[in-house]
């Protein structure tokens, strides 16, 4: 059933209701778990862009007199999340480690999903020998597990922030580019794009106004999950060492990197980086789940 | 069904071939070269040029694919750079590693999952449905070296319950003939050291299997839910079938299609999560042989490794297609 026929249905049943998409965000307005997602998002959102505010202390700057002798003290007054094997402030690295991830998930994705949506949306309307070609590029990249084809690359590239960038985003363009293919291809044989071809609707503006925004919503409901494993693919590179090429950038898996072996002495270290990547992957997860259920047409109705 | 196979054996072709030459100049895009590498300080213009000639590496491009090929073909995939024994032996050792540790991650989910989403789903809106939910939303949440380092910190560390680090105890000595080590032990009928092999992939294994528990929960869940409204759900109950009939023969049974095509998918996810929790508790495994070897420009084990990798990874999903026919006889593959 196509959208357009859901929304003839619904403005039968609910007049005054508005499309698809009001009926979408009064469903999450209405839902608990979207509701939590969107605090935690905005809180590292907030976060991220007035780090330079929030943080007491330059994330560089380290003392090692801070130490006392030993690795390494806790969450203090002084230091609300304690100081790292230099001496540096963990909350200042956390916060400023918000804007990293942020950054890197945020760019990473936008290249996933762009280059994705072109070959998806190629590969779909074109059909055929563009389609089949397009396709088992898809198959070879998918047949790499994501994080190796990741390492793969920055590998290749050398480690920094817009390598790493490049090399999420690409994990992601695969996946991207068969939602929108198999979107694309189930709005295709649509009546109205049949109309629209019949009255001479040139192909290129049939793909971009009347197909593409009826295929979208599952690409939105996976970029925003996409959000999530970005940043949990940030971090695991980070914290394999492919992180950003500067060590002492704060970002939060690179802070992880070293932590196991202070795991006895300071556990901190390694919980409160932890945590922070935690919170902001939670958080795009539940607003991609309440998306989910949101932009479900089987749903629809029921919020 | 034979045409399928053959159809689909056929089909992974083009994607095997496109894979080894993206693989083959993906390793000469590298920055660096085996003979830097091996030489280090010692990197005379000679040397280089003597490793070069040994390992082949100044003919031209086409022609080292070629040869490449050709000795693929033999299953001979070359030395390993950094300790010059076969690359294919180096493999035989580390492959058993993380399919141990694959198997048991994907028994523990299984074992969670299934049961999770299946009781979830029976009691819908419950306090259990509510935790199955919560649970499978961590479980997709929390990155597995995350919860890798708190397993170990609270298990190994403070508790002292588990081993931190490796496969097996130095101090155990059982032969390996299948490298295997868990059934190594059972075949050598030593119990403390089956024990002990068994103890080392606990939390490995919880730590790699939180992502696939959390899907496997959910996708159960999902497809319970859709399948126990069906009609012939209701004629089964109805006519007065056990309702533990009703459960196995009828929702699982057809809950279980997409539930199959999920655990396919858990393959590469599987094998992406091996490189990290192999990282944490330094197991010696694929993950941890092929970011050695990207750090030490192994070109030879990078290239068998990612090539066995994909084969592996696309063998599985195969499976998962041929599975389909045995689950529900309604597909019939053509």
């Amino acid at each position: 059933m196509s959208i357009a026929e859901l929304e003839a249905r619904e403005i039968a049943l609910e007049p005054g209701q508005g499309g698809l998409w009001r009926d979408a965000w009064r469903r999450l307005r209405r839902n608990p778990g979207a509701l939590i997602g969107f605090t935690l998002v905005g809180l590292f959102v907030v976060v991220a862009l007035f780090a330079s505010v929030i943080a007491p202390e330059d994330p560089r700057f380290g003392d090692l007199s801070r130490l006392g002798g030993s690795c390494c003290p806790g969450p203090s007054f002084d230091h609300w999340f304690g100081v790292d094997q230099q001496g540096r402030d963990v909350l200042s690295r956390i916060v400023f480690g918000a804007r990293f991830s942020l950054l890197i998930g945020v760019v990473s994705v936008a290249v996933g999903l762009s280059l994705g949506l072109v070959l998806g949306s190629i590969a779909g309307y074109m059909g055929g020998i563009v389609d089949g070609i397009i396709m088992r590029l898809t198959d070879i990249m998918l047949s790499i597990p994501g994080l190796l084809l990741a390492i793969g690359i920055v590998a290749m590239l050398g480690p920094g922030l817009f390598q790493i960038m490049i090399a999420v985003g690409a994990t992601q363009v695969p996946i991207f580019a068969r939602l929108m293919r198999g979107s694309i291809l189930a709005q295709r044989e649509n009546d109205f794009v049949l109309a629209a071809r019949a009255i001479g609707v040139p192909r290129r503006s049939i793909l971009a106004s009347h197909i593409l925004p009826n295929a979208i919503s599952p690409v939105i409901v996976q970029g925003t999950l996409a959000l999530a494993t970005a940043i949990i693919d940030v971090a695991g590179l980070g914290f394999l060492g492919l992180g950003p090429q500067d060590p002492s950038t704060p970002e939060w898996g690179t802070m992880l990197t070293d932590t196991t072996r202070y795991l006895q002495t300071a556990p901190h270290l390694a919980i409160i980086p932890g945590v922070a990547i935690i919170i902001s992957v939670l958080g795009f997860n539940l607003i991609g789940d309440g998306l989910r259920e949101a932009l479900d047409p089987k749903l629809r109705g029921r919020g | 069904m034979l045409r399928f196979v053959v159809r689909r054996l056929l089909l992974l072709i083009p994607v095997l071939i496109g894979l080894s030459i993206l693989v083959f100049l993906w390793i000469r895009a590298l920055p660096g070269s085996p003979a830097t590498t091996l030489l280090g300080e010692r990197a005379t213009p000679e040397a280089i040029a003597a490793i070069n000639e040994q390992y082949g590496l100044n003919k031209p491009l086409h022609v080292q694919y070629f040869a490449y090929v050709e000795n693929v073909a033999q299953f001979d995939f070359g030395d390993s750079v950094t300790s010059r024994r076969p690359v294919i032996d180096e493999f035989g050792q580390r492959f058993p590693a993380t399919i141990e540790l694959a198997f048991a991650a994907m028994l523990f989910s299984m074992l969670i999952g299934l049961p999770l989403g299946f009781f979830a789903a029976k009691r819908y809106g419950g306090v259990l449905d509510q935790l199955s939910l919560v649970a499978s939303l961590l479980g997709i949440s929390v990155p597995i070296f995350v919860l890798a380092i708190i397993l170990k910190f609270v298990f190994a560390v403070k508790l002292g319950l588990l081993p931190t680090v490796g496969r097996i105890s130095v101090l155990i000595n059982i032969d390996h003939p299948t490298n295997f080590y868990v059934l190594d032990a059972l075949l050598a009928g030593d119990l403390e050291a089956f024990w002990d092999t068994l103890k080392h992939l606990i939390l490995p294994a919880i730590a790699l299997g939180s992502i696939p528990l959390a899907i496997v929960a959910r996708i159960t869940r999902a497809a319970v839910l859709d399948v126990q409204n069906e009609d012939y759900v209701r004629t089964a109950r109805a006519k007065g079938v056990a309702p533990r009939t009703v459960d196995t023969r009828h929702i699982l049974r057809n809950a279980m299609l997409p539930i199959a095509t999920i655990i396919g998918l858990q393959t590469g996810l599987l094998l992406s999560g091996a490189v990290l929790t192999e990282t944490v508790f330094a197991y010696p495994g694929i993950g941890t042989w092929l970011v050695e070897a990207i750090k030490a420009r192994n070109y030879p084990v990078l290239q068998g490794g990612i090539l066995f990798i994909a084969l592996v990874f696309v063998l599985v999903n195969l499976l998962v297609d041929l599975s389909y026919a045995l689950l529900n006889p309604r597909i019939r593959l053509s």
